[in-house]
């Protein structure tokens, strides 16, 4: 009996086949987004998460705290004082100016850092030449090491510029550096981060713009290694920053804590397409609604049929059922299958996803939804042909 | 008009040979004998309230008494009631007041699905315009009632060939309904009516879409299947159809007019 109403729903169904795809649609997008939208934020934080990892240390990232006037930026002093602690800290200024190497030109940011910049920040590799020793940045020597994008727009033809020279225009005076090396591109989730710029020794951007008080810093980033508790190094440097500078003065931000604020972001943006889904499968719904009305009042006269051979309301109610949910499982099945297909190409294309990440908890709840969803807006029009009076129904022209 | 069997000998043999070896030797024939009358009606009325609530008397108080195994043509003229009354003692319609049993049953007792527990195994209806399920095939059609019964799919099969095959149509099994001829799709309905074995046969005008030809066929069918000791109660407003029972009913403002026995073969004028 059961197979034999599944067989005259998918008939019927089969039987006005333009009208079943366009009916189904609307479920079929709002699976497709509530599973989009759970997989896709599972996924992004898997990826951001290795990535992190893949960094092989823990990272702190100083800044003054702006909401406190009396806050400065950071000394020499204060940076030496955390140097007691099992820490890397990166001194850096950054001056703007205009770059030119042969006929290309670009604005371009100078960062003047110490030369151990490449054991500070894990994502700095390089992909030509060297990076400057320390030696270099003692006695200020005019040497640059280009970030991926500097060079794609100074030097577009030439993969590798080690050895050109680059002019950079400053406040109208104008520098010249020699490059030494190119960065890799930046990958990932720190590919946000990509802009046109350039290392040069600190010490030779104190020496090129005296402007640029000597000894100040505006953040500093710190790495602590893997072996240590960050926690406790965090605690460390904020009672020595604390007996410094006094409280309130500034702020420790832990990659945990950009995580936090990443996964607070995709909660946000997982509910509101959530709710779009939710609200794509309500309409949906009132669409099964509709044509499950008019497939009853079109059939009225086989429901009269079937009842006068015999057919018990449950029967009937079962077969109407039965219709309403085959439409919805099937533009869930359809929904699931675009959603499965989307993620694969959101991970081929986007760096920073690794891997698709597709729990059967997501596509189980896509299935139940899609066929509550037939359930729901089924039973009503079912029961009214459950109900339906055979003579009535025979009569019904 | 194409037939399946052709000429009528063949399609008796079809109904005789079914018999012979019988599947059922005493199922089909002695049925159960209910005390009194199979079918009894008292004082039927009924009333249709149309929209505008006009209301039309279609029954007024109609006595009628069948007793088992009886063929009976039911007469009248339009709206005389006559397909009401059919539809009532089918179960697919109840009396607004009055009393109807069926083999001692009173109808009007029994819940919905009890009714079509009813309409499923006692009662064969076979409707003037087929009614068949138009993209099915004749087999699908005729196996309808034994789904909704929970006979399961490979006996329902079988029934329902060799209920076809009774019919004449055993090789059109697996013919869409719409590809059947006026007579074809008859015969189909007549078949899905037979393959539950029920005892009482109602048919509504079953000639009355078909040629003259066909319809003696179909009447044939009828009178064979009265012999089997089926009861059968037909509508029609023709004479030369009513002449095939055993009695005609006439019914005149949803009353009984007159009842009378006819002999088969005998002919009467119209009373």
């Amino acid at each position: 009996m059961l197979f034999e109403n599944l067989r005259t729903a998918l008939e019927a169904l089969a039987g006005n086949r333009l009208r079943s795809v366009l009916t189904l649609l609307g479920v079929m997008i709002g699976v497709f987004a509530v599973t989009t939208t759970i997989s896709l934020g599972a996924i992004a934080t898997a990826g951001i998460t290795s990535q992190l990892q893949s960094f092989g240390n823990q990272a702190l990232f100083i800044t003054p705290n702006e909401d406190n006037p009396r806050s400065t930026e950071f000394s020499d002093a204060d940076i030496e004082a955390l140097s007691r602690l099992p820490v890397s800290i990166l001194r850096q200024r950054t001056v703007r100016g205009l770059a030119r190497a042969g006929t290309e030109e670009a604005p371009l940011s100078l960062n003047g850092v110490t030369a151990n910049a490449p054991e500070v920040d894990r994502t700095l590799k390089l992909q030509r030449g060297r990076y400057f020793s320390e030696e270099e940045d003692r006695r200020a020597a005019p040497v640059m090491v280009l970030s991926a994008d500097a060079r794609e727009s100074l030097f577009p033809d030439d993969p590798n510029p080690v050895g050109q020279e680059v002019s950079v225009t400053v406040a109208g005076s104008r520098t010249f550096y020699t490059v030494i090396g190119v960065k890799e591109p930046l990958t990932g989730a720190f590919s946000f981060a990509a802009s046109a710029a350039a290392d040069i020794p600190l010490q030779t951007l104190y020496l090129n713009y005296p402007s640029v008080e000597r000894g100040r810093y505006p953040f500093l980033p710190v790495t602590v290694s893997l072996e240590r508790d960050l926690a406790d190094i965090q605690a460390q440097v904020d009672a020595i920053l604390t007996r410094r500078r006094g409280a309130d003065t500034f702020r420790i931000q832990t990659i945990e804590g950009a995580l936090t604020l990443f996964n607070t972001i995709t909660t946000i943006l997982q509910a509101v397409l959530g709710g779009i889904g939710a609200i794509s499968l309500l309409v949906g719904g009132i669409g099964i609604l509709n044509i499950m009305l008019v497939s009853v009042t079109e059939r009225t006269r086989e429901i009269g049929l079937r009842k006068a051979l015999g057919a018990k309301k449950g029967v009937i109610l079962q077969q109407f059922l039965i219709e309403a949910v085959a439409l919805t499982a099937v533009g869930g099945l359809v929904g699931l299958a675009l959603a499965i297909g989307v993620l694969y190409l959101a991970v081929a294309l986007v760096p920073f996803l690794d891997q698709v990440v597709l729990s059967p908890f997501t596509v189980l709840l896509g299935l139940f939804v899609s066929v509550a969803t037939g359930v729901i807006f089924g039973v009503w029009p079912a029961s009214r042909a459950a109900n339906l009076s055979p003579i009535e129904a025979l009569r019904y022209e | 008009m194409r037939l399946a069997s052709g000429r009528r000998p063949g399609r008796r043999t079809a109904l005789t040979a079914e018999r012979g070896p019988g599947g059922e030797p005493a199922g089909g024939r002695v049925r159960r004998r209910a005390e009194g009358p199979v079918i009894e009606a008292r004082d039927l009325h009924k009333v249709y309230v149309m929209e505008g609530g006009l209301e039309v008397r279609a029954l007024r108080g109609l006595d009628l008494s069948v007793d088992d195994g009886e063929f009976i043509a039911i007469m009248g003229p339009s709206g005389s009631g006559k397909s009401t009354l059919l539809q009532i003692i089918g179960c697919l319609d109840s009396p607004t007041t009055g009393s109807y049993r069926l083999a001692g049953q009173e109808v009007a007792a029994m819940s919905e699905d009890e009714l079509a527990g009813v309409r499923n195994r006692r009662i064969g209806f076979i409707f003037q315009a087929f009614n068949l399920l138009p993209r099915a095939t004749a087999l699908r059609n005729v196996a309808l009632p034994l789904m909704y019964r929970g006979v399961g799919g490979r006996e329902r099969a079988e029934r329902a060939a060799s209920a076809l095959e009774r019919v004449g149509l055993g090789d059109r099994l697996g013919h869409r309904s719409n590809e059947l001829s006026g007579g074809q799709r008859q015969r189909v309905a007549i078949a899905r009516a037979l393959v539950s074995e029920p005892d009482i046969l109602l048919a509504d005008e079953p000639t009355g879409n078909l040629d003259s030809r066909t319809g003696e066929e179909i009447l044939a069918l009828f009178g064979a299947l009265h012999g089997e000791g089926r009861t059968v109660l037909m509508v029609t407003h023709e004479d030369a159809v009513a002449r095939h029972t055993e009695r005609i009913v006439h019914i005149r403002d949803g009353v009984v007019e007159s009842s009378e026995k006819v002999g088969p073969g005998t002919s009467t004028g119209a009373p």
